[in-house]
């Protein structure tokens, strides 16, 4: 026999039984789902039929289960298992990862004060606000803070690289842009280049997007790169040297950069080798300064060699041999792809055929370029796009661009440049011919004349694969002084040539690993996937770091690596108004001559404005912020779930209540009339600690009505809802109409009722001193419906008073709703504790006259709302009495 | 049935005088003589014969507002009907509108050998003489002359719900001899002559072979599924001709241009035996979004709020009916549209009197159209046979 009894609920029911059986000398376990026991009584604001402060009351014995020695308090914690029988009963308890250290947090409150994140409180019924990390209320017992984490956001998950946009988004909101650029700079060093050129597969997994529009992320995370260069950026401080061995990169596109940076964080020196003479890869050879900037390139490069990354330009690598010579331990390899497609049509080699990459490192470097009046870009990606639009800015007269793909956006064969390029080129002048193919090259005097082109009907077959189709028909023929091919890039042929490579010259690796035949060399970005994109190329960069860590502390590669992060489940979206995205603005058409940037980029208030439509989808947002300021270092982000074994005697169900959901009771207009409430919310309201700091408002005025009508059986006694009385609500309504008076002295207050139900001791003269003292009128009447005057959003009752018979409308201020209460208790915990409910979804008990305090199983006793509608001194007295029935069951047992 | 039966079948011990029914009755509201709560309270204290002789027992419209929403499950307008019963046992009987006209019609169909001509109407339309479906016409060919007066033509009605079931490639049957549902005078206590006709339109029903009934008139789709069965077999697939339309939108192929293109915002007002009765609130309202440039917007109350069009079977039509019908045309006109479309020819009949006949004050100022939903749908499909 075990001399311990496990206590389920930590309300005013829960609490009594456990200080019963600890007084009497047993070991309690009391489990509390939510962060604090106190549970409904904690809302209330006074409590009949004495009308004591709740809190005043309760308090003391929250704080007396909390210290009491014999009394083992499991918070934020949820029964799993339940094995054994009656006087050895094994229970399985999951203790949900708060993410706080509870025997370090002091309670101070700091960390709430700088959480960006805020959402409805539950504890006020959704009328006030708390922080991600929080207590339920001041009072709470234990006095220590949990962090409301769930998953991962779709953004963040969406995002190859695994950057935290919901984490800087939420510090944007706040105005916290310095701190915001930091939670980028975690993960990667490109925010003013990510900022501007990355695909943002992000935005495409917005959860505000379900809503109405994605939150504009991209945009944001330019903006906190331009605020730091407007204010200036304190110079970065390097990182220490902790770890053996020196890592060479060859390449400093962003895989390189990005593989380098990861690196030089964990400690490792770091060499990055660079063939042409400024670093950047395609960023600063490829992408045009109209959509991103030199010195935007330069910070972000900069930035990186600050910490301590060393780049050495100007020098090709010819042979790895020669670099392990050097005493470079491992070897990322991020060279790109450098070597435009051909075309393989004839007169491909005349005068005036220029390739994308050349064209536009000619002119990324200043190069002064003469295109003639005529100019066709031929391809349909983004590099096209591009070579079409600086061919514009560089004077041609006509730019047209020749693709396979179709201008159909949604067809299968779309063009693979992004809508708003092709949009904006377009505005800019570029003349689109698309689903035709280069034919020939039509010379004069070996120079390019025009080029001639055939019908493509199909670009991509049933796989998806590339594997055009052309038709016979009509000749179009363009002329032209320039011919761009932008029809791919593919890496350079000749260098490497010990490792191994696919037919199409890129480089094969491991996909996990990115480990290539070659021991101690990785490699990928585009030199491993072919053209692809930035945040691709950072995200292998970000993979290879990992590898080449475990790969020189001679760890395994592939095991343990960190798992994919797991997307949250369900957002709420209650309460969320539509409001659109801020779009970015643009240089207006005719300036767009020069290579000035396009997007001018949000201003502070938009971009704070942008940031508050986010709807925080895990909730804490990983900012980490909270961890800066507590002192006694408690936050956790690496917390798990922990699961303990307990073995008891017997166990006390004491679950409590919940709040039916009223809202299909729409003659009542829940949610959707303004200035109609339920009891619990008006609790709230008049509750000193609670929202509105006892204010009773009501919510489409502010103002304080003086004129308020309580419906009572909303949901309850009703054959289409729940059956049974709730039996507290007649009581709480007359002492909430009292406490309307309380606040705001003569406050009319009138209640609609079907029966009085006033039970209990006291009660009737409770009733008539409400009518006698308070002004509260009783109508007898069940009211069929609620309509609104529209003129002050007032709410109309319409009735009979049965005791008349007459049938009026009943103008009132406020209405307070008496909503029915239900068992607290899923058929999943009825399931794992093996017990039986009545058709209510109530505990049964075995015998209602002689054990009402048993339930079907043996060993476990029930007590308070979970049990059968009670009030709290109800709840107080079955408490004892299943305390006693818990006692006598071990000690019987002995 | 005595008395006590009517209180076991249609739950009225459970009724906890609470009243909320009384609320929400829509003759309650004006016409404070009645109170349903008030009648079962009669007829739960022992005062049934009161209750039997109470004019009133006869101003309920069965709309189910009331019943709709009660604690207790009480089926108010079950009990009206049975009471109503018992209470023309005794004599008793509401007042009849159209000074009896349309009851004296009813009656004559429940004699055996009458030969009626009620198919005048069917130029334009493809029926056929064997076919699984069969379309129940119902009494429109007697209304047809009553309402002249008031410009309702409920034959209209009849001859466009067989031009869209045409429109769907289905040619029914109709019936030569087919007799009035009954629902009014089971509504009004004759439970005898109604079992007359019910007997006559099943015999006739079983004899044509028809699979499945189409009805447009919600009190005779009402009548055959949950009163037939109680009285006579039949066993064919009912359906209101909405219901079938909803199901197959997307074999319709509305015209670009409507014969009415002035109506382009229309409000739909659910009768409350499609509506509350047999709960069909949806497919009307699918249809009328499957139309071309037309706009429904709700009334302040619809769906299974809506409110009655103020008089059943004929029966207590008084101020209190002519109060309920312009409140709902004032709800309706607020709205913004330029047609109240509704699913029953008697709900377009009351509205239409309501304005006809400029009685009170707030009344004379309304203007509005009022048609039924299977004529906006054949403008819109345009008439094949006048192309
Ligand atoms: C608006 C309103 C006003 C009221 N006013 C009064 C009043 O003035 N006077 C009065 O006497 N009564 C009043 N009551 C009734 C009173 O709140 C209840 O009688 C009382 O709270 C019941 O106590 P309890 O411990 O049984 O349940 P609860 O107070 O509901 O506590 C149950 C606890 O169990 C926890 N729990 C639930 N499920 C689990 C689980 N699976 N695992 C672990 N923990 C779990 C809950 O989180 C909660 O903390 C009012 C009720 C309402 C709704
Ligand atoms: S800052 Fe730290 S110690 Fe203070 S309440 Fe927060 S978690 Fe606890
Ligand atoms: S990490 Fe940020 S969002 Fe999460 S609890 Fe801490 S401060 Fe709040
Ligand atoms: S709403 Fe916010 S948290 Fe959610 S996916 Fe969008 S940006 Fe991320
Ligand atoms: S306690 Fe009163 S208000 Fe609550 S359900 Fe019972 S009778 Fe209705
Ligand atoms: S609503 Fe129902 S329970 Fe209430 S009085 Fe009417 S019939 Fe009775
Ligand atoms: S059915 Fe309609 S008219 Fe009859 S009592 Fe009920 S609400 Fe009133």
């Amino acid at each position: 026999m075990n001399n311990s009894v496990l206590v389920i609920g930590g309300g005013i029911a829960g609490i009594q039984a456990s200080l019963d059986l600890a007084n009497m000398g047993f070991k309690v376990y009391l489990v509390e789902k939510s962060p604090s026991i106190g549970g409904r009584m904690a809302q209330l604001d006074k409590t009949f039929p004495t009308n004591d402060c709740a809190m005043c009351i309760l308090a003391p014995k929250m704080i007396e289960a909390n210290s009491h020695p014999n009394i083992e308090l499991l918070t934020y914690s949820e029964v799993e298992k339940v094995s054994g029988e009656a006087g050895k009963v094994k229970v399985k308890v999951k203790k949900k990862a708060s993410f706080v250290d509870w025997s370090k947090c002091t309670g101070c409150s700091e960390c709430a004060k700088v959480c960006p994140v805020e959402l409805n409180s539950e504890f006020d019924e959704n009328l006030g606000k708390r922080k991600a990390i929080y207590i339920p209320f001041p009072q709470a017992i234990p006095n220590k803070y949990t962090i409301d984490k769930r998953s991962y956001p779709p953004c963040r998950v969406a995002c190859p690289a695994g950057v935290n946009a919901q984490g800087y988004v939420a510090l944007i909101s706040q105005g916290k842009f310095k701190e915001a650029l930091e939670v980028i700079r975690r993960t990667m060093p490109f925010a003013g280049v990510c900022g501007r050129v990355c695909t943002h597969p992000c935005e495409q997994d917005c959860e505000r997007g379900q809503f109405d529009e994605p939150v504009a992320i991209r945009n944001l995370k330019r903006f906190v790169a331009d605020y730091e260069l407007r204010v200036g950026r304190e110079k970065a401080v390097p990182v220490e040297r902790t770890k053996e061995g020196k890592v060479a990169i060859i390449g400093s596109g962003p895989a390189g950069l990005a593989c380098a940076y990861d690196l030089i964080k964990e400690g490792y020196a770091v060499t990055v080798f660079e063939a042409l003479p400024q670093a950047g890869g395609l960023l600063r050879y490829g992408i045009p300064e109209y959509r991103l900037p030199k010195e935007i390139v330069d910070n972000d490069v900069s930035y990186i060699q600050e910490l301590g990354v060393e780049i050495k330009i100007n020098t090709p690598v010819k042979d790895l041999g020669e670099i392990f010579n050097q005493g470079y331990k491992a070897i990322f390899l991020g060279a790109g792809c450098q070597e435009s497609m051909k075309l393989d049509i004839p007169n491909e080699e005349a005068k005036g055929v220029v390739y994308a990459l050349d064209f536009l490192k000619r002119a990324n470097s200043g190069v002064k370029i003469d295109l003639g009046n005529q100019v066709a870009v031929i391809g349909g990606g983004s590099v096209a796009i591009d070579c079409a639009r600086v061919a514009l800015r560089l004077g041609s007269k006509r730019v047209h661009l020749v693709c396979l793909e179709s201008r159909d956006l949604t067809s299968k064969d779309r063009m693979l440049a992004q809508d708003l390029e092709i949009k904006e080129a377009e505005e800019e002048g570029l003349i689109i011919h698309p689903s035709l193919g280069p034919k020939r090259i039509l010379t004069e005097n070996g120079k390019v004349a025009s080029l001639e082109t055939r019908v493509c009907t199909s670009v991509r077959d049933e796989q998806g694969k590339f594997a055009p189709r052309f038709a016979e028909g009509p000749v179009t023929t363009i002329e032209a002084d320039t011919i761009i091919v932008a029809t791919g890039q593919k890496p350079s042929t000749v260098v490497f040539k010990e490792i191994e490579k696919s037919p199409m010259q890129t480089i094969k690796v491991d996909p996990i690993t990115l480990y290539t035949n070659i021991d101690g060399v990785f490699a990928g970005g585009d030199v491993v996937s072919g053209p692809a994109d930035v945040i691709a190329a950072i995200t292998a960069g970000k993979e290879a770091a990992i590898s080449i860590d475990r790969y020189l502390r001679g760890i395994n590669m592939k095991e343990g690596r960190p798992e994919t992060l797991k997307r949250v489940k369900e957002v709420s979206k209650a309460g969320v108004r539509p409001k659109a995205r801020h779009s970015m603005p643009t240089l207006e058409l005719g300036k767009r001559k020069g290579f000035d940037e396009v997007d001018l980029g949000f201003d502070e208030k938009t971009a704070v404005e942008e940031a508050q439509r986010c709807l925080n989808c895990a909730v804490c947002s990983e900012c980490r912020e909270c961890e800066k300021v507590c002192e006694a270092n408690a936050i956790d982000y690496e917390m798990q779930d922990e699961y303990v074994e307990l073995n008891v005697g017997a166990i006390i169900l004491a679950s409590g209540l919940g709040l039916y959901d009223i809202s299909p009771l729409t003659e009542y207009g829940y949610g959707k009339i303004k200035n109609v409430i339920t009891a619990m919310e008006f609790e709230r309201l008049t509750a000193a600690s609670g929202p509105t700091m006892g204010e009773l408002k009501r919510s489409s005025d502010g103002r304080i009505p003086e004129n308020i009508a309580f419906i009572q059986c909303v949901g309850s006694r009703d054959f289409r809802n729940k059956i049974y009385c709730s039996s507290v609500c007649c009581m709480h309504a007359t002492k909430e109409a009292m406490l309307a008076f309380e606040h705001h002295p003569g406050t009319k207050s009138t209640i609609f009722y079907m029966d009085m139900r006033a039970v209990g001791k006291r009660f009737q003269e409770y009733i008539a001193r409400a009518k006698k003292e308070y002004n509260v009128t009783y109508i007898r009447g069940r009211p069929g419906r609620i309509e609104v005057n529209h003129e002050n959003d007032n709410p109309i009752i319409w009735h009979e008073e049965t005791t008349s018979g007459e049938i009026k409308s009943f103008e009132t201020e406020l209405v307070v709703l008496a909503q029915a209460m239900v068992p607290q208790i899923t058929k999943d915990l009825a399931k794992i504790l093996g017990i039986e409910l009545d058709e209510d979804g109530f505990v049964k008990a075995p015998d209602k006259l002689l054990q009402p305090l048993d339930t079907t199983r043996q060993g476990i006793f029930a007590c308070g709302y979970v049990h059968s509608p009670r009030d709290i001194p109800d709840s107080v007295t079955q408490a004892s009495g299943a305390a006693g029935r818990a006692a006598e069951a071990i000690a019987g047992g002995k | 049935m005595n008395l006590e039966d009517i209180i076991k079948e249609t739950k009225t011990y459970y009724c906890l005088e609470c009243g909320k029914c009384t609320s929400l009755c829509p003759v309650s509201r004006y016409n404070s003589n009645f109170s349903p709560r008030f009648m079962l309270e009669r007829a739960l204290m022992g005062f049934g014969d009161e209750l039997i002789h109470d004019r009133e027992l006869f101003s309920c419209l069965a709309c189910y507002a009331c019943s709709n929403l009660c604690p207790s499950d009480v089926d108010y307008p079950v009990f009206t009907q049975k009471v109503r019963n018992l209470a023309s046992g005794e004599g008793e009987h509401g007042d009849c509108a159209h000074s009896g006209i349309l009851f004296s019609l009813m009656r004559l169909m429940s004699r055996s050998d009458i030969r009626q001509k009620r198919l005048d109407w069917l130029d334009g339309c493809h029926t056929s003489e064997k076919s699984e479906v069969l379309y129940f016409a119902g009494c429109a060919p007697y209304f047809e002359p009553v309402f002249e007066d008031i410009e309702v033509s409920p034959v209209n009605i009849a001859r466009n719900s067989i031009k869209v079931l045409n429109a769907l490639g289905i040619e029914p049957m109709v019936l030569p001899n087919e007799r009035c549902c009954g629902h009014d005078l089971l509504w009004t206590g004759d439970v005898e002559t109604f079992k007359k006709l019910a007997q006559f339109n099943a015999q006739m029903i079983k004899e044509s072979g028809a699979k499945k009934i189409v009805f447009s008139c919600p009190e005779g789709y009402r009548t055959f599924k949950i009163d037939y069965p109680q009285y006579v077999e039949l066993d064919c697939e009912l359906m209101h001709i909405t219901e079938l339309l909803a199901q197959n939108l997307s074999s319709l192929s509305f015209r670009a241009k409507r014969s009415n293109p002035e109506v382009k915002r229309v409000t739909y007002h659910d009768p409350c035996r499609l509506g509350r009765h047999l709960g069909i609130y949806e497919p009307p309202r699918e249809i009328i979004r499957a139309i071309p440039e037309i706009k429904l917007t709700e009334m302040e109350h619809s769906g299974d709020e809506s409110i009655c069009c103020g008089t059943s079977a004929w029966t207590n039509c008084s101020s209190y009916s002519k109060q309920i019908r312009v409140e709902r045309l004032h709800e309706a006109k607020a709205t913004g549209a330029e047609a109240l479309v509704t699913a029953c020819p008697k709900c377009q009949i009351h509205f239409k009197c309501a304005m006809v006949d400029k009685g009170t004050e707030k009344c004379t100022n309304i203007e509005m159209k009022v048609m039924d939903i299977v004529t906006l749908v054949a403008d819109a499909l345009g008439d094949k046979s006048s192309e």
